[in-house]
């Protein structure tokens, strides 16, 4: 078999991003422990530039390289920059937090970073074995920083339950890759997505491997039924890796399921369809109810995850660009909302304090107005209030739901989300008619509150503005 | 029944009555042991399906590498299998009717015919020189290049991620520092005089 | 030439701005001459830009300044249209204005004792007030240079809201908020009316511009609509009566009047401003400027025929017996706005915009001076404790003659040509409703003259203030307050005796105002006169004139000589004065019928549909319902590892069985 070497243009921001973290795990090495700081800020300059060499590299062709493994498309550019991004986000507001329980060490960058190249493998690939090896890339470096602070048992445990059920997960999806791979010959997407069209609708396996497919995928979005692991592990692991398992793997899990069921098994589409309709409703169901029921903040936004996860569930089993493109800006909207929120969780959160129960929320606008009225806006959107962001996401979602002539599913999810509204405006209540039950004053750094400031801020102006990223979005999906 | 079948029908049937053993088996040690076993019966059926490298890699690596450490490590650890027996044989009765119906739909779909031999014609025979080995090595740094570097990373952060979970120091063991030892003066550091008021 | 008229429009904007929202830092002083001379130099400008038109050195100006939006196809945007009109429009306007800016120096200058001690709203009131009137300028200035129904929409909110602000400025005051509440919601029945005949006009021509609009008009003028069921309305006439409305509300023709008087709770200067001299006119305006769209339809002309002599006459006999001061001169203005709408239903346009621009001028300066006797007066309006005051006040007792005969059409004052103007041109018309009118107009021109000088006699004349207090600190108001008298009482006078011919039979409102020949009836007047004296002559051929004199010898009479006579006619007819002195009962049947039935609807909803269905059963008791379920819902989550995996798996089966299986 003759080589030829491939253009790695394509695949440049991942190579610049493992070479970097590669660089800063031998710098950390051999720094001492108050230079740590420059291990972060080497972190940060990688995400920046990595933003830069996609835009670099980008275009509006796509391109398959390595012989079909990888693809990079405008889709895959727009969600890689905004992983890194939100990524680059979701490691300032953890710096202080860090800093404050000792965590504040190389490794926790290095598996973040290792984290997030996985995330851009799974947002680029082309076959199901990339698509696998990027999700266990992420998978793994999640298993270990969860586990991150070895001295808590809640985290450990959470580790624990987290590996062992993504085990499992990971196992079904990898066997429901072999059925398709049986049925079709082939890994690659485009040749199944062939195969597929050819062999027809009523290949017994083909549906059998996917609904294993679809499983393995729910799992990772945390869709109910397999949502059990998102309320133990966001609560037990370090709230600042709650804040990254929280934001960016919903938009590689939304690039994930664009990948397997879109690219490779579109044509099953009646099929998945169906699937995803039970998945979206069971957890627009019990994500928005248990909610209701939670006194710490980090297992609400748990359940709060499982029920916008229905939403973006939604868009994509609408399957038309319209639907894609609504899902899309969803899961990104999304992103940055959860970024938001616990960053403030961080933000009130000190040496020797978790600020995770409800309670802690009392009287914040009394402590800090403009962090209370940033908090607000972050609920307000994940509520769905205009004109915040979040209404628009939701806003899309339901019209391409509806354009496909599934109106009761658009009601379904307008009911439960109302009964969503409930849990995020009692954090709204807590923060301005209750009396502070702790009046320490928040310590955060110049940067921390600059970007949470910005990020509450987005909710608002990206809500004025929705076109700007609904834009993009539906520029990049238009080319899948 | 050709010969072949023969065998692979024995190795099958002793690799699901090792894979049996290991998950009913009270002790540990041997239920890994007979996980040793169906390694070894899978890498024999691996052998047959003209797979050799992967069948001598498998006993290499999972019997020869893998199973030694786990076994070491069973043995280490105190593991408490009776509490853990309560939970499983409480929740038995279920999981065996999720087995049984899964047991059933995977029988459906799978015995449909999907797979039987007149949907794959069976492979050509290899030539007498055709090398497992070298076509492997081909096709993982060719055509699975990619996937192959990823898996790498992958276990670059299992790596990592064991080392950061597990190495910490602890103030009260006690360690060598040869780079300290070396650089040991004999004047001052060595002996320590002190002077002391003499004693009548 | 736009940057010209931009910067008519946003001198006051500015003053209004800096006076508004650094007034504190300006201080009173800064603030008075900031506002005052941003609105000084839109009124000079305008004066310039009238002259201009009037030497024939103008030409019209129609651009556009700014496009706000566009949306299928139909043009949002910001522009102006500058004719002999709007000149007209914006002098008075900003003449007035600039009066009444110096006028208010002296009339909000102790404003804090309106205000109690300490009070937060009454903070910088008077900085406030002058950012109020400058805005108003603006917003005025906006609605008459508008060439677009946007941005004349625009302008007849900015007015409405100024005047609400303005009208409640004593926002202490209960009355003020009522009263200011009730002109907002008036005005709400009117705008209504307003909007939906300009979206009527969008969606028939798709264009908010008034040149577009006017040039499509034509052909729409047999267009037939069905409304409700299959009844045929002429599209035009529906166009014109739903703009009608509008006007009908923000020029409180009856039954949307009632709202005026009420809107004597603001300070004087406002009084005088917005509610007579300006905004009030702005529907006026409107019409004249839609003249286009209403010559083709008698329906809808002889609507506002109607409407306005209704108004001109049954609101001229409430004035009779007022006893306030500024509720009198208010009526006043309302009857007189009635006879505009005369003038525009019988096509005189021009009559109307000529008796708008007299009226202004006149009724400001009644207003000021009225406003004047009230600072004499520390702020006593009843004209019953009044008297006498003619020797204590000789300014405002000059000028407030001039402005009270000008009023009643005294021949040679500006009131006479204007008046005369309409009264005849209604002679003249033969649509329906014209001998109504005729009939009730004439009727008017007594009352007027009774009512003017019944107060007249009452205020001036007679024996001193019944209040010995007041009597001693009664002397003239200081300079800032007569001067804008004088200011206005010069035009007040002259300006219809030297306009009036160009105005009204001259080519002035050539290409402007539209008149379909077979409406004409000024030109049919016009045959029979030749110039301000030809006119005065013409008057005394006239029945108007000497129902003027009657009245205003009656009110000599009555109010001077026999006062028991007054009594005796009030006891005579006693149900007609009841009637009068209850304004018809307007208030007390909205109130019962729109204020308490809503009320009464808005407590049914709210104590059956929103406090027990909803509340109760629908928020609580599906709040209680998800309240279990979630407690009972969060039991799955045990935290063994186990029942997760084993729901994963059955997740898994469900599915496979589903849709494998099935």
């Amino acid at each position: 078999m003759q080589f030829e070497m491939p253009s790695l243009i394509p695949v440049l921001p991942e190579l610049f991003l493992l070479t970097m973290t590669c660089v800063i795990l031998v710098v950390d090495l051999f720094l001492k422990e108050e230079q740590r700081v420059i291990s972060y800020g080497l972190v940060q300059i990688s995400l920046l530039l990595s933003v830069c060499i996609v835009y670099l590299t980008s275009g509006a062709e796509a391109e398959v390289i390595f012989y079909g493994s990888v693809i990079r498309d405008p889709m895959g550019d727009v969600l890689k920059v905004a992983i890194y991004l939100i990524s680059a986000g979701a490691f300032l507001y953890s710096k202080d937090y860090l800093l404050d329980r000792n965590l504040f060490k190389g490794e926790f960058y290095v598996l973040g970073l290792f984290a997030v190249l996985g995330m851009t493998v799974m947002v680029s690939a082309n076959s199901f074995l990339t698509v696998y090896l990027g999700l266990e890339l992420l998978a793994l470096s999640l298993y270990a920083l969860v586990a991150f602070d070895r001295d808590s048992k809640a985290g450990s445990e959470a580790a624990m339950k987290y590996f062992v059920l993504g085990a499992l997960a990971s196992g079904m999806l990898l066997y429901g890759i072999s059925m398709i791979y049986g049925a079709t010959g082939s890994i690659e997407f485009p040749q199944v997505a062939k195969a597929v069209a050819e062999t027809g609708m009523d290949n017994m396996v083909l549906v059998f491997g996917l609904v294993f497919v679809v499983i393995g995928l729910a799992f990772k979005f945390g869709a109910v039924p397999l949502h059990m692991w998102v309320p133990d592990v966001y609560h037990g692991a370090p709230t600042a890796v709650t804040l990254f398992i929280g934001s960016t793997p919903k938009i590689a899990a939304f690039a994930l399921a664009m990948r397997l069921l879109v690219d490779g098994l579109e044509p099953l589409h009646a099929d998945w369809q169906g699937m995803l309709v039970i998945l979206a409703v069971l957890s627009m169901a019990l994500g928005n109810v248990i909610a209701i029921a939670q006194t710490n903040i980090k297992r609400m936004l748990a359940y709060s995850t499982i029920s916008h996860v229905g939403f973006i569930l939604l868009g994509i089993l609408a399957g038309t660009s319209k639907g894609y493109t609504a899902a899309m800006f969803y899961s990104i909207v999304y992103a940055i909302m959860a970024l938001g929120g616990f960053g403030i969780v961080l933000l009130l959160s000190r040496r020797g304090f978790e600020a995770e129960n409800l309670d802690d929320y009392k009287g914040l606008h009394d402590r800090s107005p403009w962090f209370a009225a940033m908090m607000l806006l972050l609920m307000f959107s994940m509520a769905g209030v205009p004109p915040t962001v979040g209404f628009f996401a939701k806003m899309f979602v339901l019209e391409a739901v509806v354009s496909i002539d599934m109106t009761w599913l658009a009601l379904v999810g307008v009911f439960f989300s109302i009964i969503g509204v409930y849990y995020y405006l009692r954090i709204v209540k807590l923060m301005y008619f209750d009396k502070p039950t702790d009046d320490t004053p928040l310590t955060a750094g110049l940067d921390t509150r600059i970007a949470l400031s910005v990020n509450g801020l987005m909710m608002l102006a990206l809500g004025m503005f929705p076109a700007a990223i609904l834009s993009i979005c539906a520029a990049a999906v238009g080319s899948v | 029944m050709t010969f072949e079948l023969f065998v692979f029908y024995v190795f099958a049937a002793i690799l699901v009555f090792a894979a049996t053993m290991v998950i009913t088996r009270k002790n540990p040690v041997h239920s890994a042991l007979f996980l040793v076993l169906a390694f070894f019966t899978s890498a024999a059926i691996w052998l047959l399906a003209e797979a050799e490298f992967l069948a001598i890699v498998l006993v290499l690596v999972y019997v020869g590498a893998v199973m030694v450490l786990f076994l070491f490590v069973v043995m280490m650890l105190d593991i408490d299998i009776a509490t853990m027996r309560a939970g499983f044989v409480k929740n038995l009765p279920l999981a065996i009717l999720i087995a049984i119906a899964m047991v059933i739909e995977i029988f459906l779909v799978i015995g449909s015919g999907s797979f039987s031999l007149d949907q794959f014609a069976a492979p050509l025979p290899l030539p007498a020189d055709y090398n497992n080995t070298a076509s492997l090595g081909n096709i993982l740094y060719t055509e699975y290049m990619y996937p192959f570097e990823v898996a790498a990373v992958i276990l670059l952060v299992a790596i990592i991620a064991a080392i950061g979970l597990t190495m910490r120091k602890r103030p009260e063991s006690k360690y060598q520092d040869p780079s300290k030892q070396v650089r040991v003066k004999k004047g001052e550091d060595r002996i320590t005089v002190l002077k002391m008021d003499a004693e009548d | 030439m736009e940057t010209f008229y931009l910067i008519i429009v946003l001198a006051p904007l500015l003053g209004a701005i800096v006076a508004g929202f650094w007034g504190a830092k300006i201080g009173r002083a800064g603030a008075h001459w900031v506002t005052s001379s941003g609105v000084g130099i839109s009124a000079l400008l305008s004066i310039y830009v009238l002259s201009g038109f009037v030497s024939g050195s103008r030409e019209l100006f129609n651009g556009t300044v700014y496009t706000w939006m566009v949306s299928d196809g139909l043009n949002m945007e910001v522009g102006f249209l500058v004719d002999r009109l709007t000149a007209v429009m914006m002098t008075v306007v900003t003449f007035v204005s600039f009066c009444i800016h110096i006028y208010t120096i002296g009339y909000m200058a102790h404003d804090e004792e309106n205000w109690p001690g300490g009070s937060l709203a009454g903070a910088n009131s008077y900085q406030r007030f002058f950012s109020y009137i400058s805005l108003f300028t603006f917003s005025m200035l906006m609605l008459v240079m508008s060439n677009n129904f946007l941005q004349l929409f625009f302008g007849w909110e900015a007015v409405g809201l100024v005047s609400y602000l303005l009208i409640g400025f004593w926002s202490v005051r209960p009355t003020a908020i009522f009263a200011n509440l009730k002109a907002f919601l008036v005005n709400r029945v009117g705008d209504f009316g307003f909007l939906l005949g300009i979206a009527a006009i969008a969606l028939y021509t798709n264009s908010l511009d008034y040149a577009d609009v006017f040039a499509r008009i034509p052909g729409l003028a047999d267009t037939q609509i069905q409304i409700f069921g299959d009844t045929n309305w002429s599209l035009i006439s529906v166009i014109g009566i739903l703009l009608f409305i509008g006007a009908m509300g923000k020029s409180a023709q009856v039954p949307l009047h009632v709202w005026l008087p009420d809107s004597m709770e603001g300070p004087t200067p406002i009084s005088a401003l917005i509610h007579a001299a300006t905004m009030v006119t702005a529907g006026v305006f409107m019409v004249a400027r839609m003249s286009p769209i209403y010559e083709f339809s008698e329906t809808a002309l002889s609507f506002v025929l109607v409407i306005g002599a209704t108004t001109a006459f049954f609101t001229g006999l409430i004035g009779i017996v007022q006893n306030d001061i500024k509720r009198v001169v208010a009526y006043s203005t309302l009857s007189q706005l009635g006879y505009m709408m005369v003038a525009l239903g019988v096509s005189a346009y021009a009559a109307g915009i000529f008796h708008l621009m007299t009226h202004a001028f006149f009724k400001a300066l009644l207003f000021l001076a009225a406003g004047s006797v009230i600072i004499g007066m520390h702020h006593d309006q009843d004209i019953r404790n009044m008297g006498g005051i003619r020797k204590y006040m000789p300014w405002t007792y000059w000028t407030s003659l001039i402005g009270s005969l000008a009023l009643i059409g005294f021949p040679g004052f500006s009131g006479f040509f204007s008046k005369d103007a309409i009264i005849e041109a209604v002679h003249h018309s033969h649509i329906a409703g014209s001998g109504y009118a005729y009939a009730v107009v004439l009727i008017g021109v007594f009352i007027t003259a009774l009512y003017s000088f019944r107060m007249f006699f009452l205020v001036f004349h007679g024996e001193g203030p019944r209040d010995s207090h007041a009597k001693h600190h009664l002397k003239e108001s200081p300079k800032v307050v007569t001067v804008p008298l004088v200011l206005l009482a010069i035009p007040s006078v002259g300006i219809g005796y030297l306009t009036m011919e160009t105005m009204l039979f001259g080519d002035w409102f050539n290409n402007v105002l539209f008149v379909l020949p077979q409406h004409d009836t000024l030109a049919e007047l016009g045959k029979g006169i030749h110039g301000p004296n030809s006119m005065i002559a013409h008057g005394f051929m006239g029945p108007a004139l000497y129902l003027a004199l009657a009245g205003l010898i009656v009110a000599w009479f009555i109010y001077t000589k026999k006062p028991d006579v007054a009594e005796m006619i009030k006891a005579r007819l006693a149900p007609l004065y009841r009637a009068l002195d209850k304004k018809y009962w307007f208030d007390e049947a909205y109130q019962f019928l729109f204020a308490g039935g809503s009320r009464g609807l808005g407590n049914a909803l709210w104590s059956k549909g929103d406090r027990f269905i909803i509340d109760t059963v629908i928020i609580n008791g599906s709040a209680r319902t998800v309240g279990r379920i979630a407690d009972w819902a969060r039991t799955i989550q045990t935290g063994y590892l186990f029942h997760y995996a084993i729901a994963m798996i059955l997740g898994l089966l469900l599915l496979l069985t589903w849709f494998v299986i099935a």
